[in-house]
C-alpha cells in the first residue's frame, strides 16, 4: 500500500547557510526568536533567511508589525561583522518599501545609524549609507535625519570615503538640505562641493550639483552659492553629460533669484549662453520638458534682477 | 375503499415501492349495492360523479384516528363529545366492576383472612428482587499487541518479470513538468528580482521628475517673490516720494505765507522803528544837535549872564536907588519928608529884599527872581533896561567881582 512518506530521511538541505522557514504566518514570529538566541550561527542563519523573505512588501509589513526592528536595533551593534552586514542589508530592503520606511521612522532606527557610520567594513557603511539615502527620500526620513544630527558627520565624510558611498552620501544631502541648509553651511560643505563640481565621475558631479541647487533654494545659501560657486557652475553648463548640465542649470536658476544683490557671474553666463548650445537638452533621458525649462526659468530671473 | 395491499416482500426488488397509475375521474357510485342474485355487474355508461359530494373522500383532519363516520357528512361536535362521553362512562363502568369483582368477601367474625400460595411450589414473594452483581475489569497497562504480520499462505506460481528501459515510463515526457516547475521557478524569481529593481527604478524616475517639477516651481515662486518685493519697494519708495513733495509744498506755502505775513507785518516796522529811534532822539541833524548841545547852552548861558547883569545892575540900581532914598531919608528925616518918597522907598525895600536874596543865591533861584522881576512892572523894565545899558560895562565889572564873591 502507499503511503504519503516518500523517504524516511528529511528533505536535503539545500542551502546550509539559511535557517529553515516555517510556514505561512509563522515564518516571521520563528525567525524573530532565532535572532535573539545566544547562538551566532543560528543568528547568521536566521539573519540570510530573513534577507530573502524581506523582499515581499508583505513580510516587511508583518516584520513592522511584530516589532522586528527593536531586535535588528540591538543588532546593529553586534560584534560581529557578518551579522551587522546582512542587518543592514536588512534594513535597506525594508527601506526600499514604503511600510518598511515607516517603520524605520517610528523605531527610531536613524541614530542608531549613526553608530555605523565609522564600521570598519566597506559593506556595512554602504548599506548603512543606502538606508539613509533612502531614508532621506522622504520628508518625515530628511527630517529624522536633520534632528539626529548626522548632516555634519555626513560632510565630513564625503572627503574620505570612496565613490560609491560618496554618491549615496550626495544623494542624502541632496534631499535633506532641501528642508534646512544652516548645518551644511555651517560645517562649510561649499569648499568640498566645490571640489566634487570638478570630480572626473559625472555622476558624483551631478549630485553635488544638485546639492548645491538644494542650498540655493534657502535665502542664506544663496548668498553663499553666488559668491563662490557661480563660475564653476557656468563652466558645468558645457559639460558632456546632459545630466549634469541640467543639474548646474537648475543650481544657477535657485542662485540667480536672490534679494537685491545681482549676480555678475550670470551677466557672464548669458554671454556663453548665447554661443554654446545649451538648449538642447532634449537628450536627457528622464524628462525632456522640464529640464529644459530649467534654463529658460534662470534666464527669466537673472533678467528680472 | 382500503388501499390496496402491499405486494410481499418475497419480491425482493431493489426497486422502492412506488405506485402511479394514469388520472382518471372517479366514476360515479351507486347509492344501493347491486343484488346479490346479480352474476357481474352490468356495464352501464360511466356517469362522472362530483368529488364534492364523493362519500369515498376523506375529509379533515387526518393526523387523529377518525372513526369512519357513518354518514357522509361529518359529525358535529356535539355528536363527538356525547361519543366520547359514553366512551368514558364505559370504560369507569369497566373498571368498577372489575373492581367489584376482585373483591373478596370480608371475613368472618374472629377469622383473619391471609394469603396463601396455592402451587405445587412455594415462592418467596418479597419486594425486594434478589440481585447478583458480577464485575469484570480487563488489564489496565497493557497495550493492544500488534496485530501479526498477515502472512498468507503462498499459494500460485511464482513468475518473475522485468522491466525493459523505455516501458516503465518515456524520460521526455515525464521530465517535462518537472522541468517546468524548476525553470518556472526560477524565472519566477529572477523576474521577481528584476521588477522590484524596475519599480525602484521607476519609483526613483518618478521621484526625480517630481523633484525637478517641484524645483522649477519653487524657483518660479521665488521669482514671483522678488518680483513682488520689488514692487512693493517700488511702491513704498514712491509713496515716499510723493510724501516728501507734498511735505516740500506744504513747507513752501507756509513758507511763503509766513513770508507774505511777515513782510506786511514788517512794513510798518522799519518806519515804526525810524519813528521811535527818531523820537527817542537817535538821529539827530548834526548841526541841530550841535546847535542844541553847544550854541543854545552857550546862549543861554549868556542869556543868563546877561539876565543876571540885568538883575545886577537893577539890584545895582536898587541899592544906588535905596543908598539914594537912605540917604536921601537921612537928610529929609531931618525933616519931615512927603509921603510920596516913603512909599517908594518901601516899595522898594521889599523889592531890594528880593534882589539881595537873589544875588546871594545865583543861578538856582534866577527863574523866580527873573520871575519877580518879570511880574514888576514893564515900565521899571524898561527904564532899568535903560540904565543897565550905560551901566553894563560897570556892572560887568561889578558883576566879576560879584561872581568871585
Amino acid at each position: 500500500m502507499a503511503s504519503t512518506l516518500i523517504s524516511a530521511k528529511l528533505p536535503p538541505d539545500v542551502d546550509p547557510t539559511k535557517a529553515p522557514i516555517a510556514f505561512g504566518r509563522r515564518a516571521l514570529p520563528k525567525l524573530s526568536r532565532e535572532i535573539q538566541s545566544p547562538e551566532l550561527l543560528t543568528q547568521q542563519r536566521a539573519l540570510m533567511a530573513l534577507c530573502d523573505l524581506v523582499h515581499d512588501p508583505e513580510n516587511v509589513y508583518q516584520a513592522v508589525q511584530i516589532g522586528f526592528l527593536e531586535n535588528l536595533k540591538t543588532l546593529l551593534l553586534h560584534h560581529d561583522s557578518t551579522v551587522r552586514q546582512k542587518t543592514t542589508e536588512i534594513l535597506y530592503i525594508m527601506a526600499m518599501h514604503n511600510v518598511g520606511r515607516q517603520g524605520l521612522i517610528q523605531n527610531a532606527v536613524i541614530p542608531v545609524l549613526t553608530e555605523l557610520l565609522d564600521d570598519p567594513e566597506d559593506i556595512c557603511r554602504k548599506n548603512t549609507h543606502q538606508v539613509l539615502d533612502m531614508m532621506a527620500k522622504l520628508p518625515e526620513g530628511a527630517v529624522d535625519i536633520l534632528h539626529a544630527g548626522l548632516i555634519p558627520l555626513l560632510v565630513v565624510r564625503l572627503k574620505t570615503e570612496s565613490d560609491e558611498i560618496q554618491e549615496l552620501i550626495l544623494g542624502t544631502l541632496s534631499n535633506c538640505l532641501r528642508m534646512e541648509a544652516s548645518e551644511a553651511l555651517a560645517t562649510d560643505a561649499i569648499t568640498i562641493l566645490k571640489e566634487k563640481l570638478t570630480h572626473p565621475s559625472a555622476t558624483i558631479r551631478n549630485k553635488a550639483a544638485q546639492v548645491i541647487l538644494e542650498i540655493g533654494t534657502h535665502p542664506e545659501g544663496k548668498s553663499t552659492v553666488c559668491e563662490e560657486v557661480i563660475p564653476l557652475l557656468v563652466s558645468l553648463l558645457e559639460d558632456t553629460d546632459p545630466e549634469v548640465q541640467a543639474s548646474a542649470a537648475g543650481a544657477l536658476m535657485f542662485a540667480t533669484i536672490k534679494p537685491k544683490v545681482c549676480c555678475t557671474g550670470g551677466e557672464h553666463f548669458l554671454y556663453t549662453s548665447r554661443h554654446s548650445d545649451t538648449w538642447s537638452y532634449s537628450e536627457s533621458p528622464v524628462l525632456p520638458s522640464t529640464t529644459s525649462w530649467k534654463p529658460f526659468l534662470w534666464l527669466e530671473a537673472v533678467s528680472h534682477s | 375503499m382500503l388501499p390496496a395491499l402491499r405486494p410481499p416482500p418475497s419480491a425482493a426488488s431493489a426497486v422502492p415501492y412506488t405506485y402511479c397509475s394514469p388520472p382518471r375521474a372517479v366514476p360515479a357510485r351507486p347509492k344501493y349495492r347491486a343484488p346479490l342474485e346479480a352474476d357481474e355487474p352490468q356495464k352501464e355508461p360511466a356517469r362522472w360523479a362530483n368529488l364534492m359530494y364523493d362519500r369515498r373522500v376523506v375529509r379533515g383532519n387526518t393526523y387523529a384516528r377518525q372513526a369512519v363516520p357513518t354518514c357522509i357528512h361529518h359529525p358535529n361536535a356535539f355528536e363527538i363529545q356525547r361519543r366520547r362521553e359514553a366512551r368514558r362512562k364505559a370504560l369507569a363502568r369497566k373498571r368498577a366492576e372489575e373492581q367489584i369483582q376482585l373483591r373478596t368477601p370480608e371475613p368472618v367474625e374472629g377469622r383473619e383472612h391471609v394469603h396463601v400460595q396455592t402451587e405445587l411450589y412455594l415462592e418467596e414473594i418479597s419486594d425486594r428482587i434478589i440481585e447478583v452483581d458480577v464485575e469484570c475489569q480487563t488489564d489496565a497497562f497493557l497495550d493492544r499487541p500488534p496485530t501479526p504480520f498477515f502472512v498468507p499462505a503462498k499459494t500460485g506460481r511464482d513468475v518473475a518479470t522485468q522491466i525493459e528501459e523505455g516501458e516503465l515510463f518515456d524520460f521526455d515526457i515525464e521530465v517535462k513538468p518537472i522541468l517546468e516547475v524548476l525553470v518556472g521557478k526560477t524565472i519566477e524569481q529572477a523576474l521577481l528580482e528584476v521588477m522590484e529593481e524596475e519599480e525602484l527604478a521607476k519609483l526613483l524616475a518618478h521621484q526625480r521628475a517630481y523633484a525637478e517639477l517641484r524645483n522649477a516651481e519653487l524657483a518660479e515662486v521665488q521669482r514671483l517673490e522678488e518680483q513682488d518685493r520689488r514692487y512693493r519697494e517700488e511702491k513704498e519708495r514712491c509713496k515716499q516720494q510723493q510724501m516728501e513733495m507734498l511735505q516740500k509744498e506744504k513747507e513752501t506755502m507756509e513758507k511763503i505765507a509766513a513770508q507774505a505775513f511777515a513782510k506786511r507785518y514788517l512794513t510798518d516796522l522799519i518806519p515804526s522803528v525810524f519813528n521811535n529811534l527818531h523820537e527817542s532822539g537817535f538821529f539827530y541833524d548834526p548841526i541841530e544837535r550841535d546847535i542844541e548841545t553847544e550854541f543854545l547852552p552857550w546862549l543861554m548861558t549868556e542869556v543868563e549872564e546877561t539876565l543876571e547883569k540885568k538883575t545886577l545892575g537893577r539890584v545895582m540900581l536898587d541899592s544906588l536907588i535905596r543908598t539914594v532914598t537912605e540917604k536921601r531919608l537921612d537928610v529929609f528925616s531931618q525933616k519931615p519928608l512927603p509921603d510920596q518918597v516913603e512909599a517908594p522907598a518901601e516899595e522898594h525895600r521889599p523889592t531890594d529884599n528880593a534882589p539881595q536874596v537873589a544875588a546871594e543865591t545865583e543861578a538856582a533861584d534866577q527863574a523866580v527872581t527873573a520871575d519877580e522881576e518879570t511880574d514888576q512892572p514893564a515900565a521899571e523894565d524898561q527904564a532899568s533896561h535903560h540904565i543897565t545899558f550905560q551901566s553894563e560895562e560897570a556892572n560887568q565889572e561889578a558883576m566879576e567881582d560879584s561872581e568871585t564873591d
